[in-house]
């Protein structure tokens, strides 16, 4: 039997919760936006009437305010959007166990078993539109289709509270291809000075042709624009999900202008990562670094280790190693900088020969940061730090551990 | 129409569930609820807001939703 998956995508999300409490911001334009006096001040959402007026999400709030001088900003309430979020995939789960998040807004559901029980596919889109809106209060986009990314593109394709259905390539051939999913704008710059304008093009092209420009990435290309995506809609784990990677990112105060620091601040978020790694009684092998410039740029990056680790130093080595071997500098300053780690595991790896006596250093830096999180726990994340952080206190004051910043998907994925 | 949070007089019962008993109204009038007749979670569209609806009969066999979000309660009000 063919797959039914649907994407189902809360439309513009955080707005939508605003203004599900606050009616009267249905008929102005209204975005939501950070906090402007720490320097967050960037459009996280916006309303349709935001929207219609050019406002984009990741912009500056005065340059949202140049297109649109009525614009009403809205600060983020991040509990709300947890809240809602849970309660919409509490009520996916009533039409089916398989539900995969993406992000806080968006999940795929694979209701290929649960049409014999409800009746049609018909019947479940249609209860699920109707009563995300009258039980919840927020509405949908659903994309219908027998695999993951062209039901994702389907619910791009749907207008608010509608549902589309891709069942062939013909239905898509003719867009663009950068709506397709994992297609960012130098990408698509690429595949067109090739001559590959739409999805068709590209499905269309041998896997070998687009995999000679794009790497490995182009075969994958090749395979979403196709619909041959396999991989299957994960199933709901009581138990919750395993956690996938552990991060922080932070705004800084002002902008970074050379390394001196940017080695500030990636020691806090180095020592507040590795600390919730040890919390979590797990190790990790790759570590990623994000930094965002002044022009909202985004760059990211990542490398493994050699054996995997639960060290704040080994963090903050590995970050400033990135930095250097990807030639980075500071012509553009950074305003935004996020660490994390990933390939996250409960058991410690250790190779066989200890010939430079990397154990004992192990040991000696895993005790000191210990002793370092236990003084924080009992007299506060301010009351020890390393010489470096301490030389520039305005920099450097903040707690990323215990002020963790949830930053909408959209963000940290530079769209 | 405008949403309007209330004190209310509740029954927590022992398998966990919450029975509105008394709405308190203006000059702290207790209002006893007669009766529930339906429990549903519903989004209030009239003056936004959103949780479990209360459908509760009043003397007089006057009904009015009681809505339940997140710990607190709100009626819709004219």
């Amino acid at each position: 039997m063919n797959k039914v998956i649907l994407h189902c995508d809360l439309n513009c999300f955080y707005a939508s919760v605003e203004m599900l409490y606050h009616p009267e911001f249905r008929n102005v334009p209204m975005a939501i936006a950070g906090d402007p006096e720490n320097r967050h001040g960037i459009i996280l959402a916006k309303n349709v009437l935001a929207k219609k007026c050019g406002v984009k999400t990741a912009e500056a709030i005065f340059e949202a305010k140049n297109k649109c001088p009525d614009l009403i900003i809205r600060q983020p309430d991040y509990d709300s959007y947890a809240y809602f979020s849970k309660q919409v995939k509490d009520l996916y789960y009533q039409y089916t166990d398989k539900v995969e998040p993406f992000g806080p807004d968006e999940c795929w559901l694979d209701i290929s078993e649960s049409i014999k029980y409800f009746g049609s596919i018909k019947f479940i889109v249609e209860d699920l539109l109707r009563r995300a809106r009258e039980e919840i209060g927020l509405t949908l986009s659903i994309g219908v289709s027998n695999n993951k990314i062209w039901a994702k593109l389907g619910s791009d394709l749907a207008t608010e509270n509608s549902y589309f259905v891709i069942s062939k390539l013909e239905d898509i051939g003719r867009l663009p291809a950068e709506n397709l999913l994992s297609v960012g704008k130098s990408t698509y710059e690429r595949l067109k000075s090739y001559g590959l304008y739409t999805i068709g093009d590209i499905a269309h092209a041998s896997s070998n042709y687009l995999k000679s420009i794009l790497g490995k990435n182009g075969e994958t290309l090749w395979y979403f624009a196709n619909g041959y995506d396999l991989s299957s809609v994960k199933k709901y784990d009581d138990s919750g999900d395993p956690i996938k990677s552990i991060g922080n990112s932070s705004t800084t105060i002002r902008d970074i202008y050379d390394l001196d620091d940017l080695k500030i601040i990636l020691k806090v978020l180095s020592d507040s990562v590795a600390s919730r790694t040890k919390d979590a009684n797990l190790y990790y092998k790759t570590v990623h670094l994000y930094l965002r410039n002044k022009k909202l740029e985004g760059r990211a990056m990542q490398k493994s280790l050699k054996e995997n680790s639960d060290l704040s130093s080994d963090i903050y080595y590995s970050a400033l190693d990135l930095f250097k071997e990807n030639h980075l500098d500071f012509k553009i300053p950074y305003r935004s900088v996020g660490v994390a780690v990933s390939k996250l595991s409960n058991i410690k790896e250790t190779s066989n020969i200890d010939l430079y006596g990397n154990i004992e250093y192990s040991l000696k830096e895993k005790s000191k940061d210990i002793a370092i999180d236990n003084i924080r726990r009992r007299f506060g994340h301010y009351s020890i730090g390393n010489l470096r952080v301490l030389e520039d206190r305005e920099l450097s004051h903040f707690d990323p551990k215990n002020e963790h910043t949830v930053y909408p998907v959209s963000y940290m994925k530079g769209r | 129409m405008k949403r309007k949070y209330v004190d209310v007089i509740c029954l927590n019962d022992q398998a966990g569930n919450i029975k509105p008993l008394f709405l308190i109204w203006e000059e702290n009038r207790k209002i006893p609820i007669i009766k529930i007749q339906e429990i549903c979670p519903r989004a209030s569209l009239k003056v936004g807001g959103s949780g479990l609806r209360y459908t509760c009969l009043f003397e007089g066999n006057r009904i009015r939703h009681l809505y339940y979000d997140r710990g607190k309660w709100f009626v819709e009000m004219n």
